[in-house]
């Protein structure tokens, strides 16, 4: 940049600054878009707070459980060791039997903590509990648990800076930015502005600046202060954290971008309004419901009533398997009977369980793999609108999105092996849970970079997403600017 | 020419002058609406997006009518194809029941994709519905996706605000409103006009989503299940309740575009308001409702069953309320032994037990539900001043998608749950002679599937009585407000 160029731009700039200073709308908009960012913050702090007692009261339950459990061993094994039996609790309540305490009364908690900028985005954790009770049984069982929430709740979403971002930061923007040409052309102060300046271009661009600067400045700003009042200083010094200035920054001059272009085409102000109002519904509201119904039509979310039928399939399945060689053991052995009793009912809660297993764990495959489709294509088609990126970006950088539930669910998924393999191995060999088993119950531990050091992956595709058709309005808006008529 | 121009009106004109002057500005402004290119290129899109909507709703619909019948009828086969077994270990076992889709969740899906679609009915316990279809759509999902009821209750004021901004402001500014005063016309008669030609504009935006939505319940209505009478009537109810919301926005952007020192201050004033009641209303108002009115958790809302089942003896024979019942039998039956009863006591026990447990489900799941309609109460109760908190509840409603009619759904779920327990319980008492008892297909086939009958409109209209209120409030507001505005009408 010459050093005329430069002058223009910031003399451009200071004038436009003192304009604002002036104007009391100008103060009133900033303070009121920083006071709605504050005010989602906090009230994320808030639901932060209460997933984290969730999961608190979860694992205190989980605690109380196995302590009520080896209470009731002991005193089965204190009356076994002085000759005086307890009297034999019933299967389901025997803390001996492995088959029974894996499947129900001894289930772990696996939790995913919030990450540590939870409180920007709900994203989808109101509709994913953060604690699930794994068991032995089929993951159709425990995996999709949900939390008690009024569905109108859910449905009205909830306040977040996701949203002010989305959807209110974009129309403080463009209100700054609508008619800085056309306003000036309408009431005559164009030609002064042009004539009074050496580069009329750096002069104009500089005025562009002061107004795009301000509502971005505050964004930034008000997510800094929220940001280390409601999460902590610490939080300002993470990835994740210059990953949402940067995203705020990005998708501020994308919404500035546009503004400016539309204003660059020497139109009145009210067509920029209109226009800007168009634009802003098609990109915030219609694009991305259009991109979700898209997608939900080209690969329908995979039915999960037909996860449950197949394990109810299996289990019936091996129900009747296990008649037929009860009865072919009866055939061959001239009607004698096989082990009955608890055993047989051990045996055949066994198998029915291992059925519905496999077929479970097949069939949610097959699930993830459909949903996979739907995802990818609604994340391809995302680029169509920034207001889309933005929102799913904000979920990651929040850890409330799909990718860290997803890490979430690959460790429930090994976890869950590692549990039925403890339990059943037990059942399988007819041997009974000791104290030692108790002490040496698998835990399911939160991996600690995903409670400290959570760093969202994958966001460059959004950012450049977002930056991409910025860089392109941009070149519009400066030609527009450049060829400006009074 | 125009009536209007033909001469002043006498201050003491009678009612079919007034009526004249009403129809004249109705006319200029229809005329001037269907100029404005731009605008009629905007309700084009509109209309075909709400007609998109129409068939993408009809299009999934089907499928997951398809799918549900397809599992009803899966899940059927399962339940008569088991092995004999204990009666007992069948109601384990139990039926899934599956919610039947509203024919006007093609227009609203309402609550739909965040409650479950199917309850598992086991012994000894009622189940909340299970797997919410958004639980599966990923975080974009939730920044909705295209439906009618999207379309009408947030993009069709915008429309509406478009159209109207300009009435009043905009004469002023182009000197018009000062020779239509100096005529003679009342400023409430020029009111009038406009407002009956944004009134005709807004019916030309909702007819063709009616009447695609009244065809495409003709054709999607299993007139089997379902009375197409009474979609009809909830139709038409839906039809009045987006009327009335999108008249009070006429109103509204009448009355503003009188009082605003120009139009680009009416449009300001207009899009903050839509803004607030689109966006912010919602959201602060669910934030509000869960502040005032919490729900408990799901450990607490399980701690609180499991206590009070605990008061029951389920299947502990040591349990006192077991002894006692026992004895209770024994005394009743004069009999001191178990084995001497005529009939099987474990089946009494069964049933018992689980008597004690529906009270005890109706109390906590009642509970549950009332602080479900505190919320809904609270959400909607300014719905006089921001329209779309009372509108939402009523379209749902309506649609048949709203959490009362989930509640309906539970209730009727739960007392099939009670019937196949009772059913089972009879057996064992009338036909177990001892332990090793085991039931067959017949026995199955003899418990019915569970068949849900939704309830009609007037069930809707039962439960909606504040939004309606609150609706109707809107619209009265939005009329005084804009007679208000043009009595103080400025001509320059």
């Amino acid at each position: 940049m010459s050093r005329a160029m430069s002058s223009a731009f910031f003399a451009g700039f200071r004038f436009e600054a003192r304009m604002m200073r002036r104007d009391g709308a100008i103060w009133f908009a900033l303070l009121t878009l920083a006071g709605v960012a504050l005010f989602a913050l906090a009230m994320g702090s808030a639901r932060v707070s209460a997933q984290q007692a969730a999961i608190a009261a979860a694992r205190a339950d989980e605690m109380q459980r196995i302590a009520n459990l080896q209470k009731t061993l002991g005193q089965l094994q204190e009356g076994d060791a002085q000759g005086k039996p307890a009297p034999e609790p019933p299967p389901f309540r025997d803390p001996r039997n492995p088959t029974f305490m894996g499947g129900g009364p001894a289930a772990a908690v696996a939790a995913l903590a919030p990450a540590p900028l939870a409180l920007v985005a709900i994203g989808q954790s109101d509709l994913l509990p953060p604690a699930v009770r794994v068991t032995t049984n089929s993951k159709d069982s425990f995996l999709f648990a949900d939390e008690i929430d009024n569905p109108a709740n859910l449905m009205s979403g909830a306040t977040d800076l996701a949203f002010v971002i989305v959807f209110v930061y974009p129309l403080v923007i463009l209100a700054f930015v609508f008619n800085l040409l056309a306003g000036e052309r309408e009431q005559g102060t164009l030609a002064m502005t042009l004539a009074s300046a050496r580069r009329p271009g750096a002069a104009l661009a500089g005025k562009l600046a002061a107004r795009v600067s301000a509502p971005i400045i505050a964004m930034l700003l008000a997510v800094t202060v929220g940001v280390w009042i409601f999460a902590g200083w610490e939080r300002l010094a993470s990835p994740g954290f210059a990953a949402l200035l940067v995203l705020v920054l990005l998708y501020g001059l994308f919404w500035a971008a546009l503004a400016a272009a539309i204003d660059g085409l020497g139109r009145s102000s009210a067509f920029n309004a209109l226009t800007l109002i168009g634009a802003w519904v098609a990109i915030t509201m219609i694009l991305p419901a259009a991109i979700n119904s898209l997608a939900a039509f080209a690969h329908p979310a995979p039915s999960r009533i037909d996860m449950v039928l197949a394990a109810r399939a299996a289990s019936t399945d091996a129900d009747k398997a296990r008649d037929a060689s009860l009865a072919r053991y009866a055939d061959e052995h001239g009607g004698g009977k096989p082990a009955g009793g608890s055993q047989e009912m051990t045996l055949r809660r066994l198998a029915t369980q291992e059925a519905a297993f496999q077929r479970v764990e097949a069939i949610v495959a097959e699930h993830d793999a459909q949903l996979a489709r739907q995802r990818g294509l609604s994340d391809r088609l995302g680029y169509l609108s920034p207001a889309y990126l933005t929102f799913q970006a904000m979920a990651d950088i929040a850890g409330s999105g799909e990718t860290r539930y997803r890490a979430f669910l690959d460790r429930i998924r090994a976890f869950h092996v590692d549990w039925r393999e403890f339990f059943l191995s037990r059942a399988k060999a007819g041997a009974a849970l000791t104290a030692e088993d108790y002490a040496a119950l698998p835990k399911f531990t939160q991996a600690d970079e995903e409670l400290s050091a959570w760093a969202p992956v994958g966001l460059a595709g959004p950012l450049i997403g977002v930056a991409l058709p910025a860089l392109i309005l941009a070149v519009f808006a400066w030609r527009g600017f450049r060829r400006c008529g009074i | 020419m125009s009536d209007l121009a033909l001469a002043p009106i006498a201050a003491t004109a009678s009612a079919k002058s007034h009526w004249r002057v009403m129809r004249a500005v109705a006319a200029k402004e229809w005329l001037e609406l269907a100029r404005d290119r731009r605008l009629v290129a905007l309700c084009a899109l509109i209309v075909a997006l709400m007609l998109g909507a129409l068939a993408f709703g009809y299009a999934e619909n089907a499928r997951i009518l398809r799918e549900r019948d397809a599992a009803t009828k899966a899940d059927r086969e399962l339940w008569v194809g088991q092995s004999a077994k204990n009666p007992h270990a069948a109601a384990h076992f139990g039926q899934y029941a599956f919610k039947p889709l509203s024919p006007l969740a093609l227009a609203d899906p309402g609550v739909d994709a965040y409650v479950g679609s199917a309850v598992w009915l086991e012994a000894h316990k009622q189940n909340e519905t299970q797997f919410k279809q958004a639980r599966d759509g990923g975080v974009g999902a939730r920044l909705g996706s295209l439906s009618l009821a999207f379309i009408l209750q947030t993009i069709a004021p915008l429309i509406v605000i478009l159209m109207g901004f300009a009435s009043f402001s905009g004469e002023r500014e182009s000197g018009a409103l000062k020779q239509l005063l100096s005529v003679g016309a009342r400023p409430r008669d020029i009111l009038a006009g406009k407002a009956l030609a944004l009134i005709g504009a807004i019916f030309a935006l909702l007819a063709p989503a009616f009447i695609g939505a009244a065809l495409a319940l003709f054709f999607f209505v299993d007139r089997e299940r379902l009375s197409l009478a009474d979609q009809f009537i909830r139709l038409c109810a839906l039809g009045a309740g987006y009327a009335i919301y999108l008249a009070g926005f006429a109103f509204l952007a009448l009355g503003v575009s009188a009082l605003a020192k120009n139009s680009r201050a009416a449009l300001v004033t207009l899009l903050a308001f839509w803004l607030a009641n689109s966006f912010l209303a919602p959201r602060l108002a669910t934030d509000a409702a869960r502040a005032f009115a919490p729900t408990p958790t799901w450990l607490e809302f399980r701690a609180g069953v499991i206590q009070d089942k605990s008061k029951t003896f389920g299947h502990d024979e040591s349990h006192p309320g077991f002894i006692a019942f026992r004895d209770e039998t024994l005394k009743k039956y004069g009999v001191t032994r178990i084995e001497d009863l005529p009939v099987n006591f474990r089946g009494l026990a069964l049933r018992k037990d689980d008597e004690a447990g529906y009270a005890i489900f109706d109390r906590h799941f009642g509970l549950l539900q009332s602080a479900f309609d505190r919320q809904d109460a609270l959400r909607a109760a300014p719905g006089f001043l921001f329209p779309l908190l009372a509108l939402r509840p009523i379209s749902m409603a309506f649609a048949g998608v709203d959490s009362r009619s989930q509640f309906d759904f539970a209730t009727a779920a739960e007392a099939h749950r009670r019937d196949i327990q009772n059913q089972v319980s009879d057996n064992i008492i009338h036909f177990a002679h001892d332990n090793h008892y085991v039931a067959g297909p017949e026995l199955w086939r003899k418990i019915g599937s569970f068949a849900y009958q939704a309830p009609g409109a007037i069930f809707a209209f039962a439960h909606s009585a504040l939004p309606i209120a609150a609706l109707l409030g809107w619209l009265v507001i939005a009329v005084v407000f804009a007679a208000f505005a043009a009595r103080r009408l400025r001509p320059v």
